[in-house]
């Protein structure tokens, strides 16, 4: 069983042009650890993807599932707990910090604000935007944005993390850094499930996949290794 | 003057003028698995024709001793037609993907096969783009000049990378619309 499973997902959406099949039989996999990167043109659907992958919109038809959890019935419960969802575009209220910002879904669950402040500064130094804690939306750069963005969603230890244009509107200088980090966090057992419209996202991706006029297209994850028992060799050895 | 390995060779005279044994082992270093040697007598023969042409030439007196190393330097030609050359590497890039295009159609009776090929094409380049190694974070200090080099080469190869996406994705697009039209008529 894999911690994220899409099978055969069908999304379209109506509007004054008609109706846009986004998704077509989409079927995805990730394991705990996957870095798995989804490139795309703009308007392919690849955030819809994110989305639906992370449970906070609903497929038209197919299945989803994170950790053997459809959810499409349990989808509430597992945004914020096991499932985050990272989307670049910050709002700040008025006068409120990185900090403040990255504890805002820790105090939402009733985290205490004093375990809400210790846990968001851990995510923010984990992301290195230690630094950016008192500083206002207007203050931060599109990289420091980023890593707040990111802190607040791992604030909450997540096991999936879906994010969305990780690199979009960030310096060609300033993305490595971030590509680092996602590596990182990958490598430390973290599923993370990125969209991007640009090939510098790809780097070092342990999947990338391309999703173009609905479909989604790419090599698939490696076959589990068959598993042979060893006992019935060693019965065949000595029966013969 | 058609030979890549001549203009490189001329590109490392420019870079520190120096000797046939050492320019050859520059070459390797730099050049390694995108411009491979055949042997060290290719320097010799590349530095021949450079020669010929004006574009490199011997300083005086790296003749002389018991072993003699002449040392070659570019000429102010030399230096002229590398940039030259660097410029028109646009045209020869242009020429490549016109290759692949060209050499696409023959297929173009079988607007299937042909989407079967821009699949692998597709999955070639995304293999690619998943290859290309993060730059580490830079450190003023140890950011050598061959560091500089490798991550220059790496960025280009990634927008490179999404540029080829791009048109595959519109060339499928119009493939489809060809399909259907063949399976119509």
């Amino acid at each position: 069983m894999s911690l994220l499973e899409l099978e055969g997902v069908h999304k379209r959406y109506t509007d004054k042009s008609g109706e846009r099949v986004v998704l077509r039989d989409v079927s995805l996999r990730a394991e705990a650890g996957d870095l798995v990167v989804v490139w795309g043109l703009r308007c392919s659907g690849r955030s819809t993807l994110l989305r639906v992958a992370a449970g906070i919109e609903p497929p038209d038809g197919g299945v989803v599932r994170f950790d053997g959890h459809d959810l499409i019935s349990h989808g509430e419960r597992l945004l914020g707990g096991g499932i985050g969802y990272c989307q670049k575009t910050l709002r700040f209220a008025d006068g409120q910090s990185a900090l403040d910002h990255a504890m805002v879904g820790l105090l939402s669950r009733w985290v205490s604000p004093t375990k809400a402040r210790s846990l968001a500064l851990e995510a923010l130094e984990r992301v290195g935007a230690g630094h950016c804690a008192r500083m206002t939306q207007r203050e931060l750069s599109s990289a420091e944005a980023m890593r707040v963005a990111l802190a607040r969603t791992l604030a909450l230890k997540p096991r999936l993390v879906a994010i969305d244009e990780p690199v979009k509107g960030v310096e060609l200088i300033d993305r490595d850094p971030i590509l680092s980090l996602l590596r990182s966090l990958a490598d430390e057992g973290l599923t993370v499930l990125a969209s991007t419209g640009e090939s510098t996202g790809l780097s070092q991706a342990d999947r990338g996949l391309i999703l173009g006029d609905g479909e989604l297209r790419g090599a698939p994850p490696p076959a589990p290794a068959t598993v042979v028992p060893l006992r019935r060799g060693i019965e065949r050895q000595a029966s013969g | 003057m058609r030979s890549p390995v001549n203009w490189a060779l001329l590109g490392l005279i420019i870079e520190q003028p120096s000797y046939a044994y050492n320019l050859a082992q520059r070459f390797e270093r730099r050049y390694g698995e995108v411009l491979p040697l055949s042997n060290i007598g290719h320097i010799y023969t590349a530095l021949g024709m450079l020669g010929g042409r004006s574009l490199i030439t011997e300083i005086p007196g790296t003749r002389a001793g018991r072993q003699p190393k002449p040392h070659y330097r570019a000429t102010a030609l030399g230096v002229k037609e590398y940039r030259q050359w660097l410029v028109g590497q646009v045209g020869e890039d242009r020429r490549r993907n016109q290759l692949f295009v060209l050499a696409l159609a023959a297929l173009s009776n079988e607007p299937e096969q042909v989407l079967e090929v821009m699949a692998g094409y597709e999955q070639a380049w995304l293999s690619e783009g998943m290859r290309t190694p993060i730059a580490r974070v830079h450190d003023a200090a140890a950011d050598s000049a061959s560091a500089l080099l490798s991550r220059l080469t790496e960025e280009e190869n990634r927008l490179a990378v999404g540029a080829k996406l791009e048109w595959i994705e519109y060339a499928r697009q119009e493939l489809k619309k060809l399909r259907g039209l063949v399976r119509r008529a």
